[in-house]
């Protein structure tokens, strides 16, 4: 009877691990959301130097970017930057989950990965294309606020298809997103650190957590 | 025990049954190759456990043209979930019971 209890056993453990592996993308490397973090951070210094540089005015955070005849060609760094940014995190990202899932001999495309990408792209393009077409009418402020809602609304959606973990990153986020409403004119330092800081220390606990 | 044991489901016996039941139950639909790489089980070993659960009506099959490819998709009846999920209670049940 023991013998049989064992198999049983078994039988649940291999039950639960495929259910786990075949639905859920667990190649997330954690060290990419430090980068992420680290980029984040590099990113937003840099975007508060583009913004002091073109003679911006104490309360920038409550006009728009891309304001007047000149607001488009103000905007474009900051564009680019963002751009720049965001796809090196994400190549970071991509490269270091490939390599991780390498290493535990699993496939990183899957059927699962195209799924979890899908509700990713969802709520981030939403967003980018909001912030494009708001920059010349939205207060600033705003515009950083809602890269982080819209970013967090992205993982939480996204989370539903990798570590469990990840869905707390994403309220976070989306909190971090509403404070910065509320006090435009720390928005840079609230994206310091619900962006930057939430990655470093997500990142380290997951790498520490899931060897990766 | 015996009501544990009515619950206990002969068609789910083998481990291969017991995998593509596991899938399946967690995700809307995987094709052939998909089922074939996430249980590393050969071709003809698949496709004959795919047949049985198919028969047994614990999940469907549907065939489509993907780039011209043929493409099997499988996915779990609600029959399929319900006797599956009674499996797993009973399995769970005669663990706890030793």
């Amino acid at each position: 009877m023991t013998n049989q209890t064992d198999q049983h056993l078994e039988d649940i453990q291999a039950i639960r691990r495929l259910m786990e592996s075949s639905s859920r993308f667990l190649s997330l490397s954690g060290m990419s959301g430090i980068i992420a973090g680290v980029l984040g951070i590099a990113g937003a210094l840099g975007a508060q130097l583009i913004i002091t540089r073109i003679s911006a005015p104490v309360d920038w955070y409550a006009r728009p970017f891309a304001e007047g005849p000149d607001g488009i060609r103000e905007f474009l760094p900051l564009f680019v930057l963002m751009a720049v940014v965001l796809i090196l995190a994400f190549s970071g990202a991509a490269f270091l989950s490939t390599r991780k899932a390498r290493k535990s001999g699993i496939k990183a495309w899957t059927p699962v990965t195209r799924r979890m990408l899908v509700s990713l792209l969802i709520p981030l393009g939403t967003g980018g294309l909001f912030i494009l077409l708001t920059a010349g009418t939205v207060p600033a402020g705003v515009i950083i606020a809602s890269t982080l809602i819209f970013y967090g609304l992205a993982v939480i959606s996204a989370g539903k298809f990798t570590f469990g973990e990840i869905h707390w990153l994403g309220v976070l986020e989306v909190a971090a997103g509403l404070v910065c409403l509320a006090l435009p004119q720390y928005s840079v330092l609230i994206w310091i650190l619900g962006f930057g800081l939430l990655h470093i220390v997500y990142g380290l606990f997951m790498h520490l957590r899931y060897r990766g | 025990m015996k009501q544990i044991l009515a619950n206990f489901n002969k068609a789910f016996e083998s481990r291969v049954r017991l995998g593509i039941m596991s899938v399946l139950a967690v995700n809307p639909a995987m094709d052939f190759t998909g089922l074939k790489e996430t249980l590393a089980v050969t071709d003809g070993n698949l496709a004959s456990h795919l047949r049985a659960l198919e028969e047994a009506g614990y999940i469907r099959m549907e065939k489509s043209f993907i780039n011209r490819k043929p493409n099997t998709s499988y996915s779990i009846t609600d029959d399929g979930m319900e006797s599956f999920s009674s499996h797993l209670k009973a399995l769970e049940e005669l663990i706890r019971n030793q």
